[in-house]
């Protein structure tokens, strides 16, 4: 690099000058001279002549208002400009003759600043410094002064049907995107995909005068880029509110859309205060602010008082500013003393949500461990001094003050880890809308209890076998739209989710007013893929209960959906996994409906204690479908192929639990002993125990890494008595009873 | 003022090509083709002998930007002109744009008579 090439650098946006038509530069040859000074500065930087890097950046000034068409006088900036090119020779020829440039040029940038109103400063000397952009970013251009009185109203009746339609289908892309953004906050892909349609929007309401679908659509884009640019991160609460506006926005565009088939007279008559200032807030970074009702506010809620009587305790109060207002109203006789008490609990309620903290769920898992082995020790202490006679009564009274404690510890322990199911719903009633839309059908999605609570590990795991349900639901249960409107149904198909406590269990149900199962086609399918040899005598709850079994799927063809070659089966294994269970009610022509039922929690497993020989092992009881003890002619056995034994007419294998685990038994004979009927995923087998001791719930604990792939064994659980029982894993005892 | 040259205009959004192309007609303009992305966009320009160019920034898959670098980087398209649609006047944004080689831009929302006013600058100049 020389001296020399700058100089032709130099000469070069000099001729191009020379030959600019009069003085009005146009984009094209701003853009043009933008480049050179560009290629110029870099070259200067190399050579390290600081004044050509100065006076180049007040040209680049000059060019960038020249673009931005903000300049007050342009024949003036351009002249600078002019003079500006003339100095870059001036110094450039003086690099050249005595290596230096001594004289003033700092004059310079305050001509430049002056004719641009910007201030530009020198540069420091570093090689390759970038060109500057002296202003932030213009938040929003207005529309041009002369353009601005002019009507942008495009009242074209047509044009604002496409802008319904396809602005409805964008924010449906939106809520799509944002639900991927949840998953990964991280992604900017996800981020631009929900920018990009915003932006759209906004561009076409602009042209059609919808200002408030502009305002919002511009303030959520605006939110969305500074997240984009890693400004704002994605929280839970940027996300909650961009789904807020998207559904403000579809709302607005249908009100638009009622508007023109002459159902609303009013559209876009909604307020928008609330949503902005959430927007604002989460822009600013601002967590949001539950406030807390006055005292006084709360017994006119409550109907104690009225507001007048408020306003006399009011005054009584400030002539007394040491009196509380409650006392106020209490000498007044205008309430009773229980009435704000209550109201000030419920006051201390109010203000106890705003103090929440984040605790890390690992702290929490261990935490919840170790209470449930404190109300295992403390039992196993309250069963020591149960069988000393002549226990100190002053013992037992404390040891069963200190039980309650410790059960009130644990109630209150599990509940730190329970959420509600409303995010796991919203997120499904998201996904069926989705994947009704990839199939071509309409549907409404109904929630109900989704304020239920649940463990916060179960809500993760039950969520994978909840979504098979749903697109089975929406692409097997409900019909098309034209086959809906044949059988006189609404043509938009509904999927009800429900969610309650039942029985110490947490119930989902998936509902679908579609076609129902089909008994016939069911069974037809059973026969022809071997599911079932036996058809006879089915009552239609077992028919129905087929689809459940492995191998069987009566779609008929393999859909984009749901069909991926695994069926129904699939989620009856994973609700088990859960030890949960899966039923079906069905009504051909009126619709299907799943009912899944999951423990509350993964901790602690309802068991049935069984005693073999000296061991004591745990059976989970969803597993159990049965306990019996056989007559002898029930047994038989086949020689070569087992033991069976007939329960209610079926023929079940036997599994003699002690031959399993090498365990000296107390009963050989199964009419002696206990058998307990158990199904797995496939099959069901009898257990032969000795003795039934017990139900119990117990916490489940895991063997440590050494022991944890024992077959037929799933993990272990402290007793009462201290010692260690083994729960059973039935799945796995099959199949070790097989080998 | 030829108002018969082939204008192309680039917007993912089909309603705002509907809205540009509604403006362009109210002032003279009917012979248009629209193309959905710059993809798209780049393949019609090597099927049509196009004489302008309106393309919006923000798109999908290819931005208003990389269409017209690519437009500029093509020597049989280098000298189309280029009129670029934006939201806002975003300083960064147009710089860019007007170093890759814009004709001009337009912020929205315009009028029929911004637009033709730009476009006949643009073509004054050719």
């Amino acid at each position: 690099m020389n001296i020399e090439t700058l100089l032709k650098s130099i000469d070069l946006i000099a001729s191009d000058f020379l030959f600019l038509d009069s003085q009005d530069m146009n984009i094209p040859t701003a853009g043009k001279f933008l480049n050179s000074l560009e290629g110029l500065t870099g070259e200067a930087a190399e050579l390290g002549i600081v004044p050509v890097l100065d006076v180049a950046k007040g040209m680049n000034v000059i060019l960038e208002c020249v673009i931005l068409d903000s300049l007050a006088d342009k024949g003036k900036a351009i002249s600078t400009f002019e003079r500006g090119i003339a100095l870059l020779q001036e110094i450039a020829d003086e690099y050249k003759k005595t290596g230096g440039y001594t004289k003033e040029y700092e004059s310079y940038l305050n001509q430049a600043g002056a004719v641009t109103g910007r201030a530009i400063e020198a540069q420091a000397a570093a090689p390759g410094a970038e060109t500057p952009s002296a202003d932030p970013p213009q938040e929003e251009k207005k529309p041009d002064a002369e353009a601005s009185g002019q009507q942008f109203l495009i009242q074209d009746e047509s044009l604002l049907r496409d802008f319904i339609s396809e602005g409805t289908e964008y924010i449906e892309e939106i809520e799509v995107n944002i639900l991927n953004l949840e998953n990964n906050p991280e992604d900017k892909d996800y981020i631009n995909a929900i920018f990009r349609p915003f932006h759209s929007i906004k561009g076409v309401a602009s042209f059609l005068n919808l200002e408030k679908i502009r305002g919002l659509s511009h303030n959520l884009e605006s939110l969305l880029d500074k997240a984009r640019n890693g400004e704002l991160s994605v929280t839970p609460q940027l996300i909650d509110v961009v789904l807020a506006g998207a559904d403000a926005l579809k709302g607005m565009i249908s009100s638009l859309k009622e508007a023109l088939e002459g159902r609303n007279d009013n559209p876009l008559d909604v307020d928008l205060s609330d949503l902005e200032t959430r927007i604002r807030n989460v822009d600013k970074g601002i967590e949001p602010e539950r406030s807390v009702q006055k005292l006084g506010e709360i017994l006119i809620e409550e109907g104690a008082i009225s507001e007048e009587a408020l306003e006399e305790g009011l005054k009584i109060k400030a002539s007394n500013p040491d009196k509380k207002i409650g006392e106020a109203l209490i000498q007044k006789g205008t309430v009773t003393p229980k009435q704000v008490s209550q109201a000030l609990r419920k006051q201390a309620e109010q203000a106890s949500e705003l103090s929440t903290i984040r605790v890390d769920t690992r702290k929490l898992d261990d935490l919840i461990d170790m209470v449930g082995e404190l109300v295992i020790t403390q039992t196993m202490v309250q069963q020591d001094i149960s069988n000393q006679e002549n226990g100190n009564k002053n013992l037992t009274r404390n040891i069963a003050q200190l039980f309650r404690i410790a059960s009130g510890l644990q109630k209150v322990s599990t509940s730190l880890r329970m959420i509600p199911i409303k995010q796991t719903f919203q997120r499904m009633a998201r996904l069926a809308r989705d994947v009704s839309k990839n199939v071509g059908k309409n549907v409404v999605v109904e929630m109900e209890g989704e304020d239920t609570e649940l463990d916060r590990n179960m809500v993760d795991e039950i969520y994978n076998p909840l979504v098979h349900m749903i697109r089975n639901s929406v692409d097997h249960g409900l019909e098309t739209s034209e086959e809906r409107l044949q059988c006189g149904k609404p043509e938009k198909g509904l999927i009800q989710l429900k969610a309650y406590h039942r029985g110490g269990n947490f119930v989902v149900e998936i509902s679908d007013d579609g076609r129902g199962l089909n008994r016939d086609k069911l069974l037809k399918k059973a026969l022809a893929n071997h599911v079932v040899n036996n058809v006879e005598g089915l009552t239609d709850q077992e028919i129905y209960r087929l689809i459940f079994l492995p191998g069987f799927s009566t779609a008929e063809k393999v859909t984009d959906v749901s069909g991926r070659g695994v069926g129904m089966d699939v989620v009856r294994q994973a609700v088990e996994k859960l030890r949960g269970k899966i039923e079906i009610e069905s009504t051909p022509g009126k619709g299907t409906t799943f009912i899944a039922r999951f423990p509350l929690t993964m901790a602690i497993i309802d068991g049935m204690i069984v005693k073999v020989g000296k061991e004591r092992f745990i059976l989970p009881t969803t597993a159990i479908r049965q306990a019996l003890r056989p007559t002898r002619e029930a047994y038989n056995h086949i020689m070569g192929q087992g033991e069976t034994v007939n329960v209610m007419g079926q023929l079940m294998p036997l599994v003699r639990v002690y031959d399993l685990f090498n365990i000296e038994p107390e009963k050989v004979n199964p009419w002696d002993a206990i058998l307990i009927v158990v199904e797995g995923a496939t099959s069901s087998k009898c257990l032969l125990v000795d003795q039934i001791i017990g139900k119990a719930e117990v916490v489940i604990k895991s063997l440590g890494d050494g022991l944890k792939d024992i077959d037929g064994i799933s993990g272990g659980a402290i007793m009462g008595d201290g010692q260690i029982g083994l729960i059973i894993d039935p799945e796995g005892l099959f199949e070790l009873s097989e080998r | 003022m030829d108002k018969n040259i082939k204008i192309l205009i680039v917007d993912d959004f089909t309603t705002m090509r509907k809205v540009i192309r509604n403006l362009l007609k109210s002032v003279g303009y009917e012979n248009i083709i629209e193309a959905e992305d710059g993809a798209i966009a780049l393949r019609t320009l090597k099927n049509n002998e196009v004489d302008f160019i309106i393309s919006d920034w923000n798109m999908p898959n290819m931005s208003g930007l990389e269409l017209l670098k690519a437009v500029r980087a093509d020597s049989e398209l280098s000298k189309t002109p280029f009129l670029m649609v934006t939201a806002e006047a975003l300083q960064d944004n147009v710089i860019a744009a007007v170093k890759a080689g814009v004709s001009n831009y337009i912020v929205k929302p315009f009028t029929a008579e911004v637009l033709n006013t730009k476009i006949e600058k643009i073509l004054e100049t050719l």
